[in-house]
This record gives C-alpha cells, structure tokens and sequence, in this order.
C-alpha cells in the first residue's frame, strides 16, 4: 500500500492543513484556508494548449465559473487575435461541468490543484472545461451547493458558443470529485425534471454518507488520510442544523431516498478509490442506480487513495483519465 | 501570470517523479509546483518526515490543535517546508514521537525514490510526456505571440467592440494609421449603441479615447495639475478599496518592524493629504509598552502656488499625534521626481528603525531617461545605504511595461475592466464619478503616451521579486495575521467579488480573482562589513 512520495505529501499536507480549519464548535477558520490555499489567476494565454477566463454566472451570488478551452491550432487572423467566447468547431466538443471537491468546505476554482486538473482534463478529453465556484459550507449549507451547480448548469446550456457546431446543442457532461461528486448527482437529479439534457455523470471518490458506519468506514478509519471524524464533521457543516446522515442530500439511496427507477437519468462513470473509507457509500450509490435499471459503470482502483487523480504520477490517473475521454467522446 | 510562473528551475528530470536521485539538489518538485508548492526534490523526504511528526502530534493531542489555529500566524504556505517547520517550532511537545508511534498509526507508507512510473503509452500525448513544460513558459517570438481578448460580454456590440479596439491597437503596432483612424470612427460609431454608463461600453470609451490621442495629439499632457491629482487621488481612495488596502497592509508591515524601536523614521515616496499616517500614529500609540518617538519624511511634488501643502498635512498629522501622545517629527521633501531626492535630505538618525513605504511609486521610475542613467537603479541604491528595517512596496499587479505596444494595451484593456467593473459596486457619489477620472488618468497614460512621459509603467509581482532581490533585498513575508485583518477589511464594502489572495509571502487584492494590487514587504540583505576585510596594513608582505 504505498503512495508517490509527492502525492503522500501533498494529501498529507492537507489533512494537517485542514484539521487546523474545522472547529470542534463547527465553525470553521475562513480566512486561515482562503490564506493556505495555493491560487492561480486565470489566463487567457495558452500554456500547454490550454486558455483560461473567469465568468460571473449569477451577479446574485457572486457565482463565478471559470472557463477552460483548448487553444485554437491555427492561427484564425493575423496577430492572432483569440476570441474567449469563439464558437466550438463544426464537430461535437463535449462541455465538462465540474465540481471540485473539499468535502463542500474546502478549495475553489482558482485552488491551484483544481486549475491544474481542469487543464489536463481539457487536454486528455479534448473538451471545454467549466469549473464551477460554488458557495461552500458551513458559511452556506445545503441546498446552496446544489442551487449553485444548477445554476452554472442552465447557464452553459444557454451559451450559444458552446453549442457543437454538428447539432446546436451544448454537449453537456456533469464530473466532480469528492463533494463534487455529490453536486454531479444532485444536479443531475434537478436537470431531469427540466428540458436540459445531462449527457453523463462522473463521480470521483464521491462524498456519499449515512448514518450507519459501514465496514469500510470501520476498517480504513484513520489509514489513509480520512477519518471518519472529520467525515462526520463536513457532514454537520453541509447538511440542514438537525438532520442526519440519512438526509437524502448525502445518502441519496438510503430510507429517506428515493428510486430513480423509470427516471430518464443520465449514464454514470463512477470511480472507487479502494483505499478510501466511504468506498461503501459509493458502492452502494452504484448499486442503487442498477437496481433503477440505470446506466452505471464502475471503475474500482482496489490500489488507490483519496486524491490520487490530483497527480499525474500513477496508473490510476492515466487508467481514469482514459475512461473519462472515452465517457464523454463516445457519441450514443 | 500564468499557472506555472513559478520559477522552477530548469530540468525534467525532477518534473515527472517524485524524487530522483540524480536530481540537482535546488531542482523543485515540479508536480508539487503545479499543486502551488515549491519543495526541493532533495527535500521531500524530510518535508514527509516532519509532516508525520505534526500528524501524530494532531491525533495525540488534539486540544493543542486550537491553540495552533488560532494563535500561530502564518506566513507563506508555498513554502512548504517552512511551514510545516514553523507549526512544529510553535509545538510543546510532551510526546516523544519515535519512529515505531509511526509505524503503529498507520501501515501507510510512501514510497522512496519512485522512478518514473510505467506509463501507459498509448495514453500519454505529447502535452504530458513532457513535464518540463510545467516550468515557466518561455516568451514566445513575436510573430507567434499569441494576442488575446477579454471578454465575458453578453452582448455583441459589446464584441464587436473589443475586437475593434484590439484590431486598432494592432494596427497602430504596425504603423497604419490610416486603418487605425479608420477603426476609430467605426468604434465611436459603434459606441453610440452600445450603453456607456457601465461595463464595456464605459471602459471601451476611455480607451477610444486613449487611441485617438496617441494617434492625433501625442503631445497632450495626460497629467493634470497637482492639485487635480490630489482630488482624484483621494476620490480613488473612497470609492474602491484598492488605496485602503496598500495603506493598511503596510501600515501592518511597519508596525511589526518597528516593535522594539523607540526612535522610528517612516520615509513616504508620495505623501498626498497623509491619508495613510493617523492608522499607524494610532496603532503605535497603543502599542504595549507605549509609542516610540516617530519621524515622518513625507516626499511630494511642490505646490505651484506657492502653498507649502507638505507641512500642512505635517502639521495636521502631528496635531493627531498630540492628541494621542505620541512624540511626533515631521519633514516635507518637495521634489518633482523620486530620483531627484538625495537620502541626505531624509535626516536619517544613526539609531533609529528606518521604514520605507512606497505606494505605486516605483514603476514610475522605470522609464527611459538618457540624461539619468537608471533611475530605479539609483533609488533603490540610495533606500539600501539607509538600511532601512523594512520597505513597503505596494504596485498595481498588472504587465504594463512590455515592450509591445499591442501587449500593453490588450493587458491594460483587461486590468482596467476588472477595475472598473468592481467600481460599479460602488454607490458613493461623487467619489464613484471622479474616481473613474483618476483610473481614466491611468489609462491614458499607459496607452497614448511614450518615452519619459510615460510613467505607468506598471509591472507584476513577480518581476519586482526579481528587481528587489537582484537589488540586494529579501522578503519579509507577510503572514495570516496582516492576511485575515486585510479580508475583514473587506467586508466593510457591500460589494462581494473583492478578494485577498497570499502570494508567497505577498498579499493581493483583486475583483473576482484577478488580482489588481500587490503588497509586499523587503529587507536589505545586510552588506559585508567592510571593516572585516583585510586591509594592507593587515597583510604581511
């Protein structure tokens, strides 16, 4: 069981970080993560093939979203000048909307692990990549995560420029990790009753709970990185002030869930990290989209930990990343 | 300004694994680079020995982690190792962690001296393969240089507009200022359609406005009068908190640079009315164990009319200072440039703590000057012979120095968007209207003006790193303290989209995460003593 020595690094860090962020009173220390979190600006100029801009989806809440776009492989006009909202080429380009994770309290659009992440998945999907910036807890409980992700939902399906130039239509795929995982379903769920077709999900490690304690969560309790401590607490912060895991918002198939049998919902990639305590959770979430008669695939990395996508130094990023492109390129 | 502008050092061989034991010593993790942390490959095995030092103390004493949070303060978490370092210093450790408590938390190891993991050929494009690309991108050659637009526009006249801005800005670049006139008609045109009283319209009017004076009055003075500037200067002030920010930042700095000093001489590049001077009189009166002696040099251009305007913001602050019993000297600099200024006209005293504070004053000293040699160079030379316990620097973050025009203006375009788009939060009037005139001020100056009358010439943070440290000064770190009381700051404004951002040590503050403002802190790196080296009559000849 052994991790990159960067990676190890890295998730330790952060594990060390944020148990300096959560309070036992449930507060947490803002301004001291907005302090440690590494941020990156967005740019507009190419690196590595890849152009970023920040855009308000919704002045009301401050909601920001930053856009990421492959560079342009000609040279449209003399001196190059390039257009940010340029429409998409002729063919299908597939639209990711993603979620980062935090466990809905930490990170941002503009953490610079995330930025990073959005860059490689423009290059290794050839997609457009739309990070959302949605509102965290426990500043913002539930359902503002959720209202957000819709939000930046309808406004991507409404943006001409992203339209595929085959159809006019966006091609929209939904990906997160951790809570973003989370926000992936839930918005897909809102989307349904809605005309704006989700062409896909895909949950990585997503944050998926209840109140039972599963075997996993007794077992990996503590061992790589997680506790279930810690997981109870960004649940408290989330979650509506006396309700429980059992809240449809963290156990979306458990007693008070509900069956998507007959729900025109979209196909699912979803990733288990077998190192990673709520893997029960997430098993169980795959397991209450087949019983539904959904389309569900499940990629298990019995090797892997949380994070483990975050650096490009193992075979599991490149195995994921490969399911990914072929998830949201796959014309069905 | 791009996510890799982090400095690495050249060489792949440290990018793509982890630790490679062929790597040069100052080699930085490039992976961790990406991730915002700069670590040397050589390092990685104590930055992960110490983690799990502080990790085990966390699970064995987690009481003591609230007293971590709140009281430690922070300072630069790029720096990993620091950091961690730092929050084990600020431990009382009653636990004596030895390496089978390790063992015995967790069976989860990292792995030494990972080689480059097989990789999945196929997979990889060349994008990836590569790492050393996550280093700093190199500058493009010109004709390459890929020119880009802001945008973010609902409507298309809005567009329309930009590309048309950016088309005449190219063309005068080339020299046809046939076309760019031409270009200039068609933007007014279109600027009657389109709504001037907020977004782009309004900032695409000021930069019309620019164009066509570069094209038919370059002579035109962009300045006014000093009077005028102080005007705009303290409207600039109320209705944004750009200035509010420089002034309380620093004003943190200094304070904690001077703790310990009882004579203390803050030197201002650029007075004004003092705005930034009654915070810091107040803070140090209050200071445990009672206020120093403090001397303010304030510099500033002289009044025309014969008014001596310094020594009346002198005698208005050292009136404060009574107040508030804090033993208080003031000295008016009048002079028309920095560089005119000799440090003996500051008066600074053998003993006392000597703080330099500069207020986006510097880049103004970056333009050419045949007749001056450089005048950055000669000011920054004369602030490090004062030794001075800290220098304040505060610039717009923003790369309006390049050489290209085109670069300048599409980067100018860009800044003052932002700017302008987080002044229409702003509901205060007239302050709102006339702090639009000192930003317009700006532009103008950036974009028709030339040669020595150009003085924004505003650069970024990490340029200023290179010309401090390459003038022999080192950061003084500003920390999670200066940080939190900037972001509550912040919260005085109605307007959210303001953001703080730590940058290495620095702080910004921008609108909606574009940084626009970036303070910093430095120290001269002490010079030799002289006296220690050996002299001819000490050499046995």
């Amino acid at each position: 069981m052994v991790v990159p020595l960067n990676t190890w690094i890295l998730i330790s860090n952060f594990k060390v970080a944020y148990n300096l962020l959560r309070r036992p009173d449930g507060t947490f220390n803002r301004h001291l993560a907005e302090f440690l979190d590494r941020k990156v600006p967005a740019n507009t100029t190419p690196v590595d093939g890849v152009f970023s801009f920040d855009v308000i989806v919704d002045r009301a809440t401050s909601l920001l979203s930053r856009i990421y776009r492959p560079a342009p492989a000609d040279e449209a006009q003399p001196g190059g000048i390039m257009e940010l909202e340029r429409p998409l080429s002729t063919e299908v380009v597939p639209v990711i909307i993603f979620f980062h994770g935090g466990s809905f309290a930490h990170s941002s659009s503009n953490s610079a692990i995330y930025d990073t992440l959005c860059r490689r998945l423009v290059n290794m999907c050839n997609a457009v990549v739309v990070s959302v910036n949605y509102r965290r807890a426990p500043e913002n409980r539930y359902p503002c995560a959720y209202e957000d992700g819709w939000a930046a939902l309808k406004w991507v399906n409404s943006r001409q420029w992203l339209q595929s130039g085959k159809d006019s239509k966006v091609h929209i795929y939904l990906a997160g990790d951790s809570s973003g995982g989370n926000i992936v379903h839930h918005v897909a769920l809102k989307a349904v009753e809605s005309d704006i077709q989700v062409k896909g999900n895909i949950l990585l490690n997503a944050m998926f709970g209840g109140k039972e304690r599963t075997e996993s969560e007794k077992r990996l309790d503590g061992k790589y990185f997680v506790t279930i401590q810690d997981r109870d607490w960004y649940w408290r912060a989330f979650l509506p002030e006396g309700t429980d895991r059992d809240h449809p918002a963290c156990n979306p198939f458990g007693p008070s869930g509900k069956s998507l049998k007959g729900v025109k919902f979209p196909k699912s990639l979803v990733v288990v990290a077998g190192l990673d305590l709520v893997q029960d959770w997430q098993l169980a979430y795959v397991e209450g989209l087949k019983k539904a008669g959904q389309d569900v695939k499940l990629i298990y990395l019995e090797q892997a930990t949380i994070g483990f996508y975050l650096l490009p130094n193992n075979n599991h990023f490149y195995t994921v990343m490969e399911e990914i492109k072929h998830f949201v390129n796959s014309n069905c | 300004m791009g996510p890799y502008d982090y400095g690495i050092s050249a060489g792949s061989s440290s990018s793509s694994s982890s630790s490679c034991a062929g790597g040069k010593p100052t080699e930085l993790d490039g992976l961790l680079a990406g991730a915002g942390y700069k670590v040397r490959s050589s390092d990685l095995h104590q930055v992960a020995q110490r983690l799990e030092k502080l990790e085990t103390f966390m699970v064995n004493a987690p009481t003591e982690i609230s007293q971590l949070a709140s009281e430690a303060v922070h300072y630069n978490p790029s720096d990993l190792a620091s950091w961690v370092d730092s929050m084990l210093s600020e431990i009382n450790q009653p636990f004596p962690v030895s390496s089978s408590d390790l063992s015995d938390f967790s069976d989860f190891h990292y792995m030494d001296d990972l080689v480059t993991p097989p990789l999945q050929h196929e997979v990889l494009t060349d994008a990836w393969a590569d790492q050393s690309a996550q280093q700093q991108q190199p500058q493009p050659p010109l004709q390459q240089q890929q020119l880009t637009v802001v945008a973010a526009i609902e409507e298309d006249s809005g567009i329309k507009l930009v590309h048309l801005l950016l088309t005449c800005a190219e063309s005068i670049q080339r020299g046809d200022l046939a076309l760019a006139g031409t270009l200039l008609e068609k933007m007014r045109a279109l600027l009657s359609r389109v709504n001037t009283g907020c977004g782009i319209g309004k900032v695409a009017g000021y930069f019309i406005d620019a164009l066509s004076r570069r094209l038919f009055s370059p002579q035109a003075v962009c300045a006014g009068s000093v009077l005028e500037n102080e005007i705009l200067y303290h409207h600039f002030y109320e209705a944004c908190p750009y200035l509010k920010f420089a002034h309380f930042t620093a004003n943190q700095a200094i304070l904690e640079a001077f703790d310990g000093h009882d004579c203390v001489h803050v030197v201002d590049f650029n007075l004004m009315h003092g705005l930034q001077w009654p915070a810091l009189i107040q803070a140090l009166a209050l200071r445990p164990g009672g206020p120093p002696l403090l001397r303010l040099t304030g510099i500033g251009p002289p009044s025309p009319d014969g008014r001596d305007s310094l020594r009346e913001i002198g005698l208005k602050l050292a009136e404060l200072a009574r107040s508030v019993n804090v033993r208080f000297a003031f000295r008016g600099v009048a002079a028309s440039r920095l560089d005119d200024v000799k440090p003996w006209m500051l008066q600074v005293g053998p003993r006392e703590a000597v703080a330099i504070n500069s207020i986006m004053q510097l880049h103004k000293l970056l333009g050419p000057d045949p007749n001056r040699g450089s005048p950055i160079d000669s000011v920054l030379g004369w602030v490090r012979s004062l030794n001075p316990k800290i220098i304040t620097v505060v610039e717009q973050e923003a790369n309006h120095n390049q050489p290209e025009f085109l670069d300048r203006f599409t980067e100018a375009l860009y800044y003052y968007s932002t700017m302008f788009d987080s002044l229409e939060s702003c509901t205060l009037q007239p302050e709102k209207a006339v702090a639009e005139m000192y930003i317009q001020r700006e532009i103008c100056n950036v974009v028709s003006c030339e040669g020595s009358a150009r003085v924004e010439r505003h650069e970024p943070l990490a340029k200023w790193r290179a010309r401090l440290g390459g003038a022999g000064f080192r950061p003084l770190h500003l920390g999670s303290n200066a940080f939190k009381q900037a972001s509550m700051l912040l919260t005085l404004f109605s307007a959210e989209g303001y953001c703080v951002e730590e940058n290495q040590g620095c702080l910004t503050l921008g609108w909606h995460s574009r940084p626009l403002i970036a303070a910093s802190a430095w120290q001269a790196v002490p010079l030799p003593d002289t006296n220690s080296l050996p002299t001819i009559n000490d050499c046995v000849l």
